[in-house]
């Protein structure tokens, strides 16, 4: 692994680091979801700053060289993130349709009762 | 003091009508607010057959988001509450202990109030209980503060602290803000309480989320709460 790539690893980890704890102090961001842009940038400076972790999971996993190890961890943590946040985002589509829904057919309702005179 | 009894209630069919109507039988001199999180049970139609007061959020919030609708309320009705309790829907809380709690809070003038189960009483060493201490090593370290009891549920805020619940993000009724608020200078203490065990009805815990909410607590209190800023 090349210098200058662990530079440029650590530097876009140090970053990202930075922005999450930015959004943190300005309650910008839920812990909850800070959690995995405070661990992954964290491990990928691991990586960088040993690079013999990467050397030896390469060498198990058959991988040609650690440089791919660490392309091919990025590229699967980040699909199971899309995944994940996949997941939320249609279950958060739904929640906002039974919401705007709720919304609508209360009023309704409520017009109704006053209309028919049972407004209690 | 005028005080309100928050209860967020998560498919609490089998429970919230005896939480509930031990409440009005036996303290009138409390109002309590039911919070249905959009159960998918009965919890809703038996609060209007009852005629209980309760917020009926439409869809599932979480506990974070139902309380937070409760605080509102007492925030924002110009009633001018004093307090607010979290109590939980399942029948673990005894009421008989919120005027003990009540009074400490005014006599100290403090900010929160725990309801503990261990502050005189020796905390069991079961696998629930590690969560328990890791908690409270965590604040500790974190805070120098001891509180035995982080994780229960029944917790007393004064009138400032239902102010910053209210409108504020990352306040969510758990240790992580306990120890955030003392550390930036909120004063906390617990009280001794007997908790009984759920009745009926499931708990929220299974080890999945045990340790997810493990693993969601330890990472706030050892981490976040430094960077976060608190404007009150």
């Amino acid at each position: 692994m090349s210098v200058t790539f662990r530079i440029i690893l650590i530097v876009v980890s140090v970053l990202t680091l930075w922005y999450t704890a930015r959004k943190i102090r300005k309650s910008q961001m839920q812990i909850e979801d800070a959690i995995f842009w405070i661990g992954f940038p964290a491990v990928l400076v691991l990586l960088s700053v040993v690079p013999d972790i990467a050397k030896w999971a390469a060498g198990i996993l058959g991988v040609q060289s650690e440089v791919n190890f660490i392309y091919l961890s990025i590229i699967f943590v980040l699909i199971l993130k899309i995944f994940s946040l996949s997941i939320r985002f249609s279950q958060m589509d739904a929640k906002i349709r039974t919401l705007v829904q709720e919304i609508a057919i209360r009023e309704r309702l409520e017009k109704e009762k006053i209309k028919n005179g049972t407004k209690v | 003091m005028k005080l309100l009894i928050v209860i967020p209630a998560y498919n609490e069919q089998e429970n919230i009508a005896r939480v509930v109507d031990n409440l009005i039988e036996h303290y009138p001199q409390y109002d309590y607010l039911v919070v249905n999180d959009g159960s998918k049970d009965r919890t809703a139609q038996i609060c209007r057959e009852k005629g209980y007061r309760f917020l009926d959020l439409p869809v599932n919030l979480g506990l974070a988001g139902a309380f937070q609708a409760g605080l509102q309320y007492a925030y924002r009705t110009g009633g001018g509450y004093d307090a607010a309790m979290q109590f939980d829907g399942d029948g673990q809380h005894d009421p008989s202990y919120i005027e003990k709690m009540a009074s400490l809070m005014e006599k100290e003038n403090l900010d929160v109030v725990i309801g503990s189960r261990f502050k005189e009483e020796k905390k069991p060493f079961s696998l629930r209980m590690m969560g328990n201490r890791m908690i409270q090593l965590a604040i500790k370290m974190t805070t120098g503060a001891t509180i035995k009891d982080p994780t229960s549920g029944m917790r007393l805020l004064n009138r400032s602290m239902v102010r910053e619940f209210a409108q504020n993000l990352n306040y969510g009724p758990e240790p992580d803000t306990i120890a955030y608020l003392i550390r930036t200078g909120a004063r906390v203490e617990e009280v001794q309480v007997q908790m009984m065990d759920r009745i009926a009805g499931e708990s929220y815990f299974n080890l999945r989320r045990s340790v997810e909410y493990m693993v969601r607590m330890c990472v706030s209190i050892v981490f976040f709460q430094w960077i976060r800023r608190r404007r009150g």
